[in-house]
């Protein structure tokens, strides 16, 4: 069932979760949209389509997969050599984030929960957090989610998508978390669905790149050996900034730190576009150059983990042709990449 | 398993041997500090775990001791911070454990088979586990000759030189000594080459040389070779010109690795993590990966 939230039910509801300490939404204050703890629910920017009119991002700088895989996190304490588990993984409200990073939690979760062995506190965070999402009216141009399976309305992986129309939001429960929390509110009209579906049409017309994806599978299966990755990588800087910013990139490394006298097991990202991220102990390295290692990027995103989980893991969000400080551009890697194949008949 | 992956069990440091002449390999047995756990830490040869040290971090390391052994052994060498660190350890500290992680090699294809290994240097660990594993009675009938090639580059350097002394005059197992070079290899109990009656003792030679002088059927065996990339490149076309197809031929790799579960994205070749799908890999699957490690 789809629901109305006029903007000052949504507010009042959000307030609620302000009240409790557990809020999280896209705030301005890095001087870009950045997650944060809310303290008043005034920091909350509704209106995303209006923010972007005065010139706000579309989307958020970092990824909302920190809410179920942060930056860095501690694993477990130690007592001696015994490992004791710590830092009770607190519940959070999630609101404004994308169908494309709705789109990658559900990845996540199923490469890290549903994907032999789980991991414990991914599967313990996602459980704990309600992701509330927001549509894209308006795509920015480096966004391409159409064209890798999603939509700029879709609600995969999220709890409760909202579609903004004039007044207020379209609720839409995605899992049961969603349906409890838009118990209560009223129907929506014929009216406010239909001009939902008018938005959404006209998000996913500006949004034009189209990609083939099971020719690019075919082509990536012959591509390993191909030129054309030392080519796409002339400038990388290996910065690793595509990595970070990617919403299913899942990469870590494990350490040790000593804090306060109490020893701690952590994990903290870690990026394939690092020399050392492949480095064997014995100093062979079977990535040493960002051609190999971008390459695996790609592969990864279009290759392998369809080989693996059946799933293409780039959602389109645009975060790594956006940041990138050297220009390089994974539609034109893709693009490239095709043209090549079929150049060679493949 | 169970519970956490990430966190270690307590084990006890039983023993510390200094394995080579370099003094950068030892062996660590591992006694578990809560009884119980060891009846539940099932595994086959060829599996790994991580070895743990509070604040200092964990490594990954192939499980040199046979599953009914009751100590479990460890080989490391030391490279990095967490090795040194390891070799620092005394007799009866507390080290972390955590695992069994990854495939065994093929028992169920071994099943009547004629086993051939061949090794290189200090990936002998784990075929150590295979070798004891099938000498041990019960099995010993279930598998046909035990043919194993090893070598290094100076016999000080060969792992376990009272066993490899045992298994040389048991009829057991075919058991064939090599290194680069063979001088002093007296010092270590061996013979050299140029010893007469012992002449075999240790051979000089590379291990694929030394290989090509091995009488086996291949249609009725299996391969398991472990050893630095050099030798693995020079080692597959002697298996080849021996009979053996990729489909017999079972390596083990060593991408760099952190979490065991297939999680943290370090070891993969193209779509397969060496931690889950691996580390034992039939060399017919690693020809249709990509040569990403």
């Amino acid at each position: 069932m789809k629901v109305f939230l006029k903007n000052e039910d949504l507010k009042k509801l959000l307030a609620r979760f302000v009240q409790e300490g557990r809020l999280f939404a896209p705030v301005r204050r890095c001087g870009y949209s950045g997650w944060d703890r809310v303290s008043s629910v005034d920091e909350v920017v509704l209106s995303r389509e209006q923010a972007i009119l005065q010139g706000e991002e579309v989307n958020t700088r970092e990824p909302a997969k920190i809410f179920v895989f942060p930056r860095s996190e501690t694993l477990f304490e130690f007592e001696g050599e015994e490992a004791v588990e710590t830092g009770e993984i607190p519940e959070l409200v999630v609101f404004g984030l994308r169908p494309c990073d709705g789109r990658a939690m559900a990845f996540l979760e199923r490469f890290f929960v549903g994907n032999g062995p789980e991991d414990p506190r991914v599967r313990q965070r996602r459980e704990k957090v309600t992701l509330i999402g927001v549509a894209c009216n308006s795509p920015a141009d480096s966004c391409f989610c159409t064209a890798v399976g999603g939509g700029p309305h879709e609600n995969k992986g999220l709890d409760v998508l909202l579609r903004e129309v004039a007044g207020g939001f379209l609720g839409e429960a995605v899992t049961s978390k969603g349906e409890e929390l838009l118990t209560g509110f009223p129907e929506a009209t014929a009216q406010q669905d239909a001009e939902a579906e008018k938005l959404k049409a006209n998000a996913e017309a500006t949004l034009a790149l189209k990609i083939d994806l099971n020719r690019l599978k075919a082509a990536l299966d012959n591509g390993f050996a191909s030129p054309i990755w030392e080519r796409l990588t002339l400038e990388c800087v290996n910065c690793g900034a595509c990595t970070f910013l990617c919403p299913t990139c899942h990469c870590f490394d494990v350490f040790d730190e000593t804090v306060r006298g109490r020893k701690r097991r952590s994990r903290i990202w870690d990026s394939c576009q690092f020399t050392l991220y492949s480095q064997h102990a014995s100093g062979h390295n079977p990535r040493l150059n960002p051609a190999a290692r971008y390459r695996n990027r790609v592969m990864d995103k279009f290759k392998y983990t369809v080989d693996m989980l059946g799933e293409v893991s780039c959602v389109g969000c645009g975060r790594c042709v956006r940041v990138c400080p050297a220009g390089i551009d994974i539609r034109v890697a893709v693009a490239e990449i095709l043209k090549e194949a079929a150049q060679d008949g493949r | 398993m169970g519970g956490n992956p990430y966190q270690p069990l307590p084990v006890r440091i039983e023993r510390v041997t200094v394995e080579n002449e370099a003094r950068d390999l030892k062996s660590f047995d591992l006694r578990f500090v809560n009884q119980g756990e060891r009846e539940r830490w099932q595994f086959l040869p060829g599996q790994f775990a991580f070895l743990s040290i509070a604040g200092v971090g964990e490594a990954p390391f192939g499980i040199a001791s046979a599953p009914d052994e009751e100590l479990l052994k460890f080989t490391v060498k030391r490279v990095g911070a967490f090795t040194t660190a390891l070799h620092e350890m005394e007799e009866g500290a507390i080290i972390g454990l955590r695992g069994p992680f990854g495939s065994a090699y093929p028992w169920t294809l071994m099943q009547g088979r004629d086993v051939l290994i061949v090794s290189g240097g200090f990936s002998f660990t784990t075929l150590r586990a295979v070798i004891v594993h099938i000498l041990k009675k019960e099995n010993r009938p279930n598998y046909g000759r035990l043919v194993v090639v090893y070598g290094a580059r100076t016999p000080g350097e060969l792992l376990y030189k009272e066993e490899l002394r045992a298994w040389k005059t048991n009829p057991e197992l075919e058991l064939v000594l090599c290194a680069d070079r063979v001088c002093g290899g007296e010092l270590f109990g061996f013979e050299g080459a140029n010893q007469g009656e012992g002449k075999d003792a240790v051979q000089e030679g590379l291990v694929p040389e030394i290989l090509k002088g091995v009488k086996i059927e291949a249609d009725k065996a299996v391969a398991l070779v472990c050893g630095p990339p050099i030798m693995l490149r020079f080692t597959h076309p002697v298996l080849k010109e021996m009979g053996f197809k990729p489909e017999q031929v079972f390596l083990s790799l060593e991408n760099r690795m952190k979490c065991g579960i297939g999680k943290c994205g370090h070891c993969n070749i193209g779509p397969k993590y060496v931690c889950k799908d691996g580390p034992v890999f039939c060399y017919e699957e690693l020809l249709r990966l990509p040569e990403d490690y």
